[in-house]
C-alpha cells in the first residue's frame, strides 16, 4: 500500500477528497501498512517482474473490459521477450497518445530488455503483469486481482517486482 | 463510487445516486459530459433508423429471450461505447 510504514502522508492531499467527491467510497484507507520488503541480493542478481495498471496486453488476447460499470478484475501475462508491436491497449480512462508512439513511455518492456541483456540485473521474469485501473470494488481487487497477480509473480520466480501505475 | 456505496443506493431506491455514477463513467469522472454521452449514443442509434432499413429482429428477440440479463446489461454497456465511438465524437483518452 505504501513504500514506507511510517509514512502514511500523502503528496496530494486535496486529491482523494476530489477523487471521494466524484466516485464516494472507492478510495480506502488502510491501517495495516505492509513494510517495504528489503532487496536480500544485489540488483544485479535479481530476477525483476513487472506489474503495471497500463491495460497493456498481447495482440490477440481477451481485452480488457474497459465499458463495464464496476471494473475488471482479470490481469494478462505479457511474455517478456514480446516485441512492442505485438502488445495493445486496451483502456480509456487515461491518455494513451504517448504510449501510442512509444509503449515504452508506460510500459518500458524494451529498456526492462535492456537492463537484463547489459547485466544491470540477472534476468526478467517469463512474464510481465497488466491490469486495468478504475475498480469499483476495492475489497475485491485486493482479494482477487492483487492475491492473483502476486502469486503469478511468486510462480515466475521473481526476486523484486516493479510496480507501475498508469 | 464503491460497489457498496452503488448497493446502497439500489437498496435505498436513491436514484439519483445512480443516475450520476452513470454519468461520471461514462463521461471520465464528468458528469455534465457523461449525460452528454448518452444522448450522442440515443442520437446515432436513432439516425441508423431513420430510414427504416431492414433489421434482423429474429436475432434481437432471440438475444433477449435467451441471453442472461447480467450479459444483456453488459451488452447495453458495451452498446453505448459502440455508438458513441460510431459518432466520431471520441472524448475518452484510449481505446475500446
Amino acid at each position: 500500500m505504501t513504500a514506507n510504514s511510517n509514512d502514511t502522508s500523502q503528496l496530494r492531499p486535496g486529491l482523494w477528497d476530489t477523487i471521494n467527491e466524484r466516485y464516494p467510497g472507492v478510495m480506502i484507507t488502510k491501517d495495516d501498512f505492509i513494510p517495504l520488503a528489503h532487496l536480500k541480493k544485489p540488483l544485479d542478481q535479481v530476477r525483476l517482474a513487472f506489474i503495471s495498471s497500463a491495460g497493456v496486453q498481447p495482440k490477440g488476447t481477451m481485452p480488457f473490459d474497459v465499458v463495464h460499470p464496476v471494473g475488471d478484475y482479470s490481469f494478462r501475462r505479457v511474455p517478456t521477450g514480446a516485441k512492442v508491436n505485438d502488445l495493445e491497449i486496451h483502456q480509456i480512462k487515461y491518455p494513451t497518445n504517448g504510449a501510442a508512439r512509444d509503449l515504452n513511455v508506460i510500459f518500458p518492456i524494451e529498456r526492462l530488455q535492456e537492463l537484463a541483456a547489459e547485466g544491470a540485473i540477472d534476468a526478467l521474469t517469463p512474464n510481465f503483469f497488466s491490469f486495468i485501473g478504475y475498480q469499483m470494488d476495492p475489497p475485491t481487487f485486493e482479494r482477487t486481482l492483487a492475491e492473483d497477480i502476486a502469486s503469478a509473480v511468486i510462480a515466475d520466480g521473481a526476486d523484486a517486482a516493479l510496480l507501475c501505475p498508469a | 463510487m464503491s460497489l457498496q456505496y452503488l448497493k446502497d443506493a439500489v437498496a435505498n431506491n436513491e436514484t439519483d445516486k445512480l443516475i450520476r455514477y452513470v454519468r461520471l463513467h461514462l463521461g471520465d469522472g464528468n458528469e455534465t459530459a457523461g449525460r452528454n454521452e448518452i444522448d450522442k449514443a440515443w442520437i446515432e442509434a436513432l439516425k441508423l433508423l431513420l430510414d427504416v432499413p431492414t433489421t434482423d429482429r429474429a436475432f434481437i428477440f432471440k438475444t433477449l429471450s435467451e441471453q442472461d440479463t447480467a450479459t444483456l446489461a453488459h451488452l447495453f454497456f458495451h452498446l453505448h461505447f459502440y455508438f458513441v465511438q460510431r459518432s466520431g465524437e471520441w472524448i475518452h483518452d484510449g481505446q475500446l
